[in-house]
């Protein structure tokens, strides 16, 4: 019990967070055939909190749950278990009509800037429709934060863009349309949901680039949701890595990328095909990680990969801030 | 030696709207030397990477502007052979490819095993039981068993149907094989199982391949030279240990600049203006818009200038008249030219 009090007190240890999960689980009734229905976990205990004005990493494959998690971090989605916190205030279970002040405070920028934009409204349209559905009704005063709003996304001079229809532009041109459209409402809290996976390399990082200066800029806290821990490097100050629904291993980007202690993140870290001469014709791992959720146990566990108890998150003996799931006694980094 | 396939001065062009010519492969010339060797095409949307893939399998849109240019397969022209022997002799046969989604390309209602013995049965190459004997045989070599065959694609995972590409594509032993981005819908331990399982068949039987990716560093992983393609062209081409680190076309340079780096705290750079649309191509040097390092002679269009390495570039950087003090400029990757 003292185990699973100390992994709280790691994650959840920013003075003052704007977000805080605490313990958070998500499972999803599925369907087989006609009359059989299973559940599927898709999040199992996850902890986490984001200091103001901080960008937090979730990094993890598909399946992990880092898109369910930053879901439940906007109530998108009640969670099973586990305790939602924004702002002081407890969210888990406040219903959808006295969420409209949480709305307004939080956005959230797609993945795919070619399916999450309509594409018979125009840029100004789509822009503005959020204002719209808060009963802003002065249409000068709409036109104008939508210019502004364009303006802080670069895409200028904004006459160009205010008529144009997202067919007519580019993956990342579309994806700076989606960023304004989360920015219009000034939110303090933004999940980027693996916004430069559908974009071209070279307008990547400006995206991010971005993201970040509106981190800066306003103080916007993220939750950047991403497969590529290269990115993630550069754009967050903390990582989270996910897999199978829980956090196996978190840290500054440095700790968790530089001394991984985790086989998953070790893993995970080895399949990135790095632009590197001496990184070349390898044969990368190719574990398949078949572990049953929330249990993040492995033959590579220095503690023989025996215990049946569920990890929790244990600060790496050393290295403050570094954690990782584990089942025994506090693993030993670097 | 004769090269495995050569390349030379090919294009394709489509008609688009408002008559408009798409300029997609624009005098494109490569060779793939020998067996076993990999040849990596990078660039990013638009620059008509997969328009040239489309070019060398001739599978052709309607709106076909321009086609010509020369391929020879292991010294024969290929240029000359009438669609239907082409159909019959090279596609698939001598030049096969494997596509980028591998969910849309197979069919939904068929069986796996039905879909690689499909090649093996037209033109009554191969009986009933020795095509299954094949997709057994083909199947293993994927890294697959043998029970995938009586499966439906529905029932497997992306980096199964991948790998089902893949054994379509070896189903008649093929002397080069195409990869169109053939792990960009894949998770990167995944992606990195299909990459072990194309440096498995680059080694044994040495199938040469043209790795067609946006992803430099996936390439590079991969192939043992590197063409850097932008709007229609080959930018740059050379060995993949050199471009890497030296490289001479200030795209290249930008690109690797523009990569976050996992073990790096040098951060990613960004690369200024967008890339062109390929109905209204700039004059000169196509990447001089954009360019940090353009001046005068780069609005005339620059040949690619061989280079020691045996690779060349298309940046008047590497002509010692034209650039003049500009030739002693080096193209770090990490450190790109502010614009």
């Amino acid at each position: 019990m003292t185990e699973t009090l100390l992994a709280r007190s790691i994650t959840v240890s920013s003075s003052q967070p704007l977000l805080a999960l605490d313990d958070v689980s998500m499972a999803f009734r599925t369907r087989r055939g006609l009359f059989r229905s299973g559940e599927v976990t898709a999040v199992a205990g996850v902890s986490l909190a984001i200091a103001r004005g901080e960008t937090v990493a979730l990094v993890g494959e598909s399946g992990s749950g880092k898109t369910t998690v930053g879901r439940v971090s906007l109530r998108l989605l009640q969670p099973t278990s586990g305790r939602v916190v924004f702002d002081k205030q407890d969210i888990t279970d406040v219903p959808e009509e006295r969420l409209n002040w949480l709305r307004k405070r939080t956005a959230i920028v797609f993945q795919d800037p070619f399916s999450s934009l309509n594409p018979y409204m125009t840029v100004a349209d789509l822009i503005a429709e959020p204002l719209v559905i808060d009963g802003l009704k002065d249409a000068g005063v709409r036109r104008a934060q939508v210019r502004a709003a364009l303006a802080a996304v670069d895409l200028t001079p904004t006459d160009r863009f205010v008529n144009r229809h997202p067919s007519s532009m580019s993956g990342g041109q579309r994806q700076r349309v989606g960023i304004a459209r989360a920015l219009i409402r000034n939110p303090d809290y933004m999940v980027a949901d693996e916004p430069v996976s559908m974009v071209d390399a070279s307008s990547r990082v400006e995206i991010l680039n971005l993201l970040h200066g509106l981190q800066r800029e306003r103080g916007v806290t993220f939750l950047y949701i991403t497969h590529d821990i290269a990115s993630a490097r550069h754009f967050a100050g903390r990582i989270a890595v996910m897999h199978l629904g829980s956090i196996v291993e978190t840290g500054s980007a440095r700790q968790v990328i530089d001394h991984p202690v985790h086989p998953y993140t070790r893993a995970l870290i080895a399949a990135v095909p790095e632009p590197d001469p001496a990184n070349r014709f390898l044969r990368r791992s190719t574990e398949q990680w078949q572990d049953t959720p929330g249990v993040a146990i492995h033959a590579d566990c220095p503690h023989g990969g025996s215990l049946t108890l569920p990890a929790v998150l244990l600060e790496v003996s050393g290295d403050p801030g570094h954690a990782v799931a584990c089942h025994l006694e506090p693993p030993r980094g670097r | 030696m004769t090269p495995l396939l050569a390349v030379d001065d090919l294009h394709l062009w489509y008609d688009a709207d408002g008559g408009k010519v798409v300029r997609a492969v624009d005098g494109v010339s490569f060779t793939l030397e020998q067996r076993g060797e990999a040849l990596g095409i990078v660039g990013e949307s638009g620059s008509g990477k997969s328009s040239l893939a489309l070019a060398l399998m001739r599978m052709l849109p309607k709106n076909v502007a321009r086609f010509d240019g020369a391929v020879r397969l292991a010294g024969r022209e290929l240029t000359p052979l009438s669609d239907d022997q082409f159909r019959r002799e090279i596609r698939w046969q001598r030049i096969a490819m494997v596509f980028q989604g591998a969910m849309s390309v197979l069919n939904p209602v068929l069986r796996i095993g039905e879909q690689i013995a499909e090649p093996l049965l037209l033109e009554r190459r191969y009986d009933k039981a020795r095509a299954r004997a094949r997709v057994r045989d083909l199947l293993e070599r994927v890294g697959l068993p043998a029970g995938f065959a009586s499966r439906y694609p529905h029932e497997l995972s992306g980096g199964q149907r991948q790998r089902i590409g893949i054994a379509t594509a070896l189903a008649l032993d093929p002397d080069v094989l195409i990869l169109d981005e053939p792990t960009s819908a894949l998770d990167v331990s995944v992606q990195a199982q299909i990459m072990n399982l194309l440096k498995d068949l680059k080694e044994d039987p040495g199938i040469s391949m043209l790795f067609i990716t946006h992803d430099i560093g996936l390439a590079s992983d991969l192939c043992d030279r590197i063409a850097v393609t932008y709007a229609g062209e080959q930018m740059e081409v050379g060995p993949a240990e050199r471009v890497l680190v030296a490289p001479r076309h200030p795209y290249s340079q930008l690109l690797l600049a523009s990569l976050p780096r996992l073990h790096s705290d040098v951060p990613p750079r960004t690369m200024p203006g967008d890339p062109p649309d390929l109905t209204a191509i700039p004059a000169g040097c196509r990447f001089h818009p954009r360019c940090p390092y353009a001046w005068e002679d780069c609005l005339n269009h620059p040949p690619g200038i061989p280079l020691p390495d045996g690779g060349h570039a298309r940046c008047w950087l590497n002509d010692p008249v034209v650039a003049g003090d500009r030739y002693q400029i080096q193209l770090r990757p990490t450190e790109a030219a502010r614009d």
